[in-house]
């Protein structure tokens, strides 16, 4: 090979490698961007599908309380009121009302539930009991501990105890599943009560095994007073049944 | 939670005046036939003489966890030492639903509280949230009746007929609490406490604010008076609680 052919085949690749310097971070940004384009688009297309927040213009707008966390008053909730285009459907109605409680309020220091939750369906069985069932971060990112747990059940039981009559009691599923707890302390095995009204159809005796009621007004909150001098069970507990076993 | 294969540890350590027991008893309320009976040693006394103490969370459940890696399952196996030891200077005889990192399940942890005569129950908490430097003590929400005509009690309601002792109970301990713990509620708190929910006896859960402190130290100064406060709220309730001579009867 003359020098000739040498000079240009290694000028040929000095060139080739000058080309692939400047074009490789080029490539890389692309397919980053590409990248999170599809992931941006995902979680677009993840919440258009479970979070049908059906707002019809047409709809009556309605003073709406959504209840979220009290800022002077520690571990309390506050109504706060907005004024929302509402379905006079009950399953519609409940389901914007709780997607504007899971959107939070300005303030997120004073959410209740945990921002990536969702809520993935809601359903209204005919004796009053709603059925709402919520991806899992509702029960993986929420603060573990009793407090911070019977908040976020509170603030659902309420905002649905203002806003939807028709909704007696909710049992709620975390990704259509029944769970124990809600983070490790609040029993989720039973339904919660949220309107006592009695214009409304007669609740029929709960499905679930446990019925666990949880008053949800804070008036409601207080269970019976004892009755004084008398400290005995309500009732004769007898014997006790045993637990069923898990193997 | 996880269920360990074994039940959960448990072990009597006597009162003041009290002869030292120990019991081996199933955590499942005697179902083993070769096993001592809690009951033949207690049924001659009456009263309220056993606090079972429940330290929550625990092997690969650590519960709330704080920035500076404090952990909920840690903390409550420490203040329970103190509360143990504050318990046993007022005469009461202690059980632990747990001694070291287990789990136990939640029936596992009921079971060992249904297993005594005469006891009360605290399960221990250290929350995530809330305003630290406070304790709050919750009793269980309303349960529906319990109407077995058998005259069992369904384990998923055990807590049902003991609701009204309960809020007695919580009531009184708060009373000790809010004033060491500027902040705290003025009286128990009702919440759907699952661990509370199978527990056959006056149960309450005390949650401290919170793994969010920057030093450990300030949670740690906090369980002296919580473990008073505890075992002063259990010599106040002894009185008014009348236990069965017999198992499976009315107090």
């Amino acid at each position: 090979m003359t020098s000739r052919w040498k000079f240009r085949l290694i000028g040929g690749l000095v060139i080739a490698v000058l080309a692939a310097a400047i074009y490789f971070p080029i490539l890389r940004r692309r397919v980053k961007r590409a990248a999170r384009l599809q992931q941006q688009s995902e979680e677009q297309a993840r919440r258009e599908l479970t979070q049908p927040i059906v707002i019809n213009p047409g709809d009556p707008r309605v003073k709406t309380k959504v209840f979220w966390a009290s800022d002077t008053i520690d571990s309390t909730l506050v109504p706060v009121t907005v004024e929302l285009p509402l379905s006079n459907d009950p399953v519609l109605r409940s389901k914007q009302v709780l997607n504007t409680l899971l959107a939070g309020p300005v303030d997120a220091e004073l959410r209740t539930l945990p921002p990536d939750a969702l809520l993935l369906a809601f359903y209204l069985l005919p004796d009053g009991t709603a059925i709402a069932d919520f991806s899992e971060a509702l029960a993986t990112s929420i603060p573990s501990g009793i407090v911070s747990e019977q908040l976020a059940v509170d603030s659902i039981t309420r905002t649905l105890e203002a806003n939807v009559p028709q909704v007696q009691r909710l049992k709620i599923l975390i990704h259509g599943q029944e769970v124990e707890t809600l983070a490790g302390h609040l029993d989720l095995t039973g339904t919660f009560v949220v309107n006592t009204n009695p214009d409304q159809p007669p609740v029929k005796p709960s499905a679930t095994p446990s019925g666990a009621d949880k008053p949800a007004s804070p008036a409601a909150d207080k269970a019976p007073a004892p009755a004084p001098g008398t400290l005995t069970p309500d009732k004769a507990p007898g014997k006790l049944a045993q637990p069923e076993r898990k193997p | 939670m996880v269920s360990p294969s074994q039940p959960p540890s448990q072990t009597q350590l006597p009162g003041p005046g009290t002869p030292p027991t120990q019991s081996a008893s199933s955590p499942q309320g005697g179902g083993a036939g070769s096993v001592a009976s809690p009951f033949s040693a207690q049924t001659q006394q009456a009263g309220l003489n056993i606090v079972v103490l429940d330290p929550a969370h625990g092997g690969t459940d650590p519960g709330a966890r704080g920035t500076g890696g404090i952990r909920e399952s840690e903390i409550v196996l420490d203040f329970v030492i103190q509360v143990r030891r504050a318990l046993e200077l007022q005469g009461f005889q202690v059980v632990q639903t747990r001694q070291g990192n287990e789990n136990p399940s939640f029936d596992d942890r009921s079971a060992t509280a249904n297993a005594q005569r005469g006891a009360v129950f605290v399960t221990l908490h250290i929350s995530s949230t809330g305003l630290p430097g406070t304790v709050r003590v919750y009793v269980n929400s309303d349960l529906p009746p319990v109407a077995d005509s058998n005259g069992l009690i369904p384990w998923d309601r055990a807590q049902a007929p003991f609701l009204g002792l309960s809020r007695k109970f919580g009531d009184l301990v708060q009373g000790y609490l809010t004033p060491r713990f500027k902040g705290s509620p003025d009286a128990a708190q009702s919440a759907s406490v699952r661990q509370l929910r199978t527990t056959a006896a006056p149960a309450i859960a005390i949650e401290i604010s919170s793994v969010t402190v920057e030093d450990r130290a300030d949670l740690d100064r906090m369980a002296p008076g919580v473990a008073d406060a505890i075992a002063r709220g259990a010599a106040a309730f002894k009185p008014s609680y009348v236990v069965a001579k017999t198992p499976g009867a009315l107090p």
